[in-house]
């Protein structure tokens, strides 16, 4: 009979325990109600993409100079460099390259490792086509520069929440000159105690 | 007792005076008040799926519509037009009279029983003797329209979705059903009218939910199993079942299945207003501040105001519980099937009978405070 | 003839047009799926017949108890034991068809001796309509208790057979003699109350 009781009695107990997490998941619930809404209304509104921002590769012809290495670090060896050896002046002639974005993670080792600085990553997101083989990018295309979204007169530049002035947590509507919180990357290399070699290379530098 | 106005008695006798014989006049009046509720249950569910859609958006720092009219307000319009043009799609194999009888047959049951749905004391298309009984019969119903839907479309997830919808449904039917068993034995009626009256007279404190604080979280429950929506929405959970009995159907089809559900929804909140939180009736008792204000209660202008204000105050309630529906939609999490069936049958289903036996007693012992 | 007279004529026969079709339907259609269905549209124009004769209460007890509840279970279990399957003709089949036939002639018979002897003269006693609940509660509990008591009793008896069926975990694959796999079983925990473990091995958990 008491172990009968008992066992009620902890039932009861549980059910209760059950309600009460419940209205607390509800409190939480309401809590957010009253939340700013995060929303980045997207075509007309966008955010601006922070420096170092991966988006679409960008390619610039001239540099190139067809050593492959791109090809080498990439995870699944995909830009596809078309050249030949120009025996008159013992130089590679580059011809095509391409990368195809649907298979691109934009990891960025090929951006890394080109010794010649031809391939860099530039803030581009929007890549979508109707057919997949459009992804796959010549060296025409991935010499385009991206359009910035802070010079497009349709949409609203909107800036990341890394980049707000402190304590601010809304992009809307900001002051024009508002200052990002903490230091600029500049400022912290002023501010760095200068030691006296740098210097030197400095001055002879000038 | 107030009697409030007699909107039937005042219209039937304008017309006799215009000439007509009061048999005409009564038939003139009959769709009226039909019309009327048609097109209010309508419009509420413009109301509840913009409230959906914004609540839940809030719940989710989001904006929801807002392109749609004045602050996304036409959102609802805008999809029932798209599902109006869509083209009606019968799958090949799918049983074609059964495909299209199924929808039919789980919204009819919804709107009838806004029948017994009262919004004043006079303000009901029928008061009927069987009243809150009628309603629990015809929610009956529904499961075999569900049932005909999810058989017929030819689908092994819509068929699983139809049984699914129709044994959660008849499971919780009867914890629901002794919950307001529960209520009807302290009114002594089955007449909604007759319910919200003994609750009146002491406002808020009169209400229900204070003598029937469990059936009243029951009844809440088994209401939202009845509605399928979270967290028992698991006849048409789509990690599960694609849309369950709603998989294959399209166009106005599958909008008279949305239209049942929010309806529903919406029934649901108005019968918990009228069992448990006092109806029509004002938190403060209407009859004690005319009696303060030295008012008569029966003066013209006095009883449209209640009358106004029973209206609101329904409606009011009524959407106040679906909000609370919606924020529960984004807080619990889905229960899976065999917990919603435990749940209902070793849980609800004892709880109250408890309930039941000890709303029993306490009339025995209290009859002054639980109906005598 | 008033409208309402008119309108309880036309109610009449369409309900009777229904529920005759209906149930030729049940008996006459192949597809045993449609004939269930169509049970419940008889039922449901039988709970119509009710409202005519202004019985709600026993109108709506009709759509409860068979409509949502028997013609359910009905499809329920048409849709769970759905297995297509060609009979086995059966010898002698057609003895079972003429006792069938038979007892349905006989019921036929029974009916119409109790049509053609029932006096059909209306009641002088006033219909009840709201208050048939009250009469219908004074009757179970004064001149028809034993039939309501029996029946409660039977109901309770099927609750707990249905409740010693649904407690019994698995069902054994293998007949009693055969030899039991040990890998393809699945496991089955004995059911105890926790209070009995508790009292059989009491320092368990300590």
């Amino acid at each position: 009979m008491l172990g009968f009781l008992k066992q009620v009695g902890d039932y009861a107990k549980e059910s209760f325990q059950a309600a009460k997490y419940i209205g607390q998941g509800l409190s939480v619930t309401f809590d957010h109600m009253s939340r700013r809404p995060v929303t980045v209304q997207y075509p007309y509104e966008k955010l601006i993409p922070s420096e170092r921002y991966r988006g679409r590769i960008h390619f610039e012809f001239d540099k190139c100079i067809s050593c492959e290495v791109c090809v080498r670090v990439c995870p699944i060896n995909l830009p596809v460099v078309d050249w030949d050896f120009d025996k008159a002046s013992k130089k590679k002639n580059l011809k095509h390259y391409s990368i195809d974005f649907g298979v691109c993670i934009f990891c960025g080792n090929c951006v890394e490792y080109c010794p010649t600085n031809c391939l860099s990553m530039t803030e581009e997101y929007e890549l979508a086509s109707y057919d997949r083989h459009e992804l796959n990018y010549d060296n025409v295309a991935l010499g385009r520069l991206p359009y910035k979204v802070t010079q497009d007169p349709m949409v609203t530049p909107l800036r990341e929440l890394a980049y707000l002035p402190k304590g601010v947590l809304d992009p809307h509507d900001l002051p024009a000159n508002s200052r990002r919180a903490g230091k600029l990357p500049q400022e912290i290399l002023d501010a760095m105690p200068q030691d006296p070699e740098a210097a030197e290379a400095k001055e002879a530098k000038d | 007792m107030n009697q409030g106005i007699d909107l039937q008695g005042s219209f039937i006798r304008a017309m006799v005076d215009l000439g007509l014989s009061p048999g005409v006049a009564k038939t003139l009046w009959l769709p009226l008040p039909m019309v009327v509720i048609l097109v209010a249950a309508t419009v509420s569910i413009f109301v509840t799926v913009w409230l959906e859609r914004k609540i839940s958006a809030a719940a989710q720092q989001r904006i929801g519509p807002e392109y749609a009219g004045p602050l996304g307000t036409l959102q609802a319009a805008a999809d029932g037009i798209k599902l109006i043009f869509k083209e009606d799609i019968t799958p090949a194999k799918a049983d074609p009279w059964l495909f299209t009888l199924g929808p039919a047959i789980v919204v009819i049951p919804v709107f009838l029983s806004f029948l017994i749905v009262p919004f004043g004391q006079n303000m009901v298309i029928t008061d009927i003797g069987v009243g809150i009984f009628l309603w629990i019969a015809l929610s009956s119903i529904a499961p075999i329209g569900l049932l005909m839907a999810g058989y017929s479309s030819n689908n092994k997830y819509s068929l699983l979705g139809g049984l699914r919808a129709a044994a959660q449904s008849i499971s919780y039917e009867i914890p629901m059903a002794l919950a307001v068993l529960a209520v009807v034995l302290m009114s002594n009626s089955l007449s909604t009218i007759d319910i919200v009256n003994q609750q009146s007279g002491y406002g808020i404190l009169g209400w229900n939910i204070w003598r029937q604080p469990a059936g009243f979280l029951i009844f809440w429950i088994a209401a939202l199993a009845e509605c399928e929506r979270l967290p028992f929405d698991l006849p048409e959970a789509e990690e599960e079942l694609v849309a369950g009995y709603q998989t294959e159907y399209t166009g106005m089809k599958f909008g008279l299945f949305y239209v049942g559900s929010y309806v529903n929804l919406v029934l649901s909140a108005l019968i918990v207003s009228i069992l448990y939180l006092g109806g029509w009736e004002f938190p403060v008792s209407v009859t004690w501040i005319s009696g303060l204000l030295g008012i008569s209660e029966t003066a013209p202008w006095l009883q449209v105001i209640t009358a106004a204000i029973g209206i609101m105050m329904t409606v009011f309630k009524a959407y106040a519980l679906v909000f609370i529906a919606i924020l529960l939609r984004w807080t619990v999490p889905r229960v899976r099937i065999d917990q919603l069936l435990d749940f209902g049958w070793k849980f609800l289903l004892p709880v109250s009978l408890v309930n039941l036996l000890l709303t029993a007693a306490l009339k025995l012992t209290f009859p002054m405070a639980f109906g005598g | 003839m008033t409208l309402s007279e008119g309108v309880q004529l036309v109610a009449f026969g369409l309900l009777a047009v229904m529920m005759l079709g209906g149930a030729l339907g049940v008996v006459l259609l192949e597809n045993i799926v449609y004939s269930a269905f169509l049970l419940g549209g008889v039922f449901l124009s039988m709970s119509g017949m009710f409202i005519l004769l202004n019985a709600g209460f026993v109108a709506a007890a009709q759509v409860l108890v068979y409509v949502g509840a028997v013609s359910v279970l009905i499809l329920f279990g048409i849709m769970l034991v759905n297995k297509q399957q060609p009979f086995l003709p059966v010898k002698s089949a057609w003895i079972g068809k003429v006792a069938t036939g038979a007892v349905c002639a006989g019921l036929f018979a029974l009916l119409t001796a109790t049509v053609l002897k029932t006096s059909w003269a209306f009641s002088p006693e006033m219909p009840v309509g709201d208050q048939a609940i009250v009469e219908i509660g004074k009757h179970f509990f004064t001149d028809y208790l034993l039939a309501f008591e029996l029946a409660s009793v039977l109901l309770l008896i099927a609750l707990i057979g249905a409740i010693v069926l649904a407690r019994r975990e698995l069902i054994p694959d293998t007949l009693p003699g055969e030899e039991q796999s040990e890998a393809l079983q699945l496991p089955e925990r004995p059911r105890q109350l926790v209070s009995s473990v508790a009292a059989n091995a009491p320092d368990t958990d300590t």
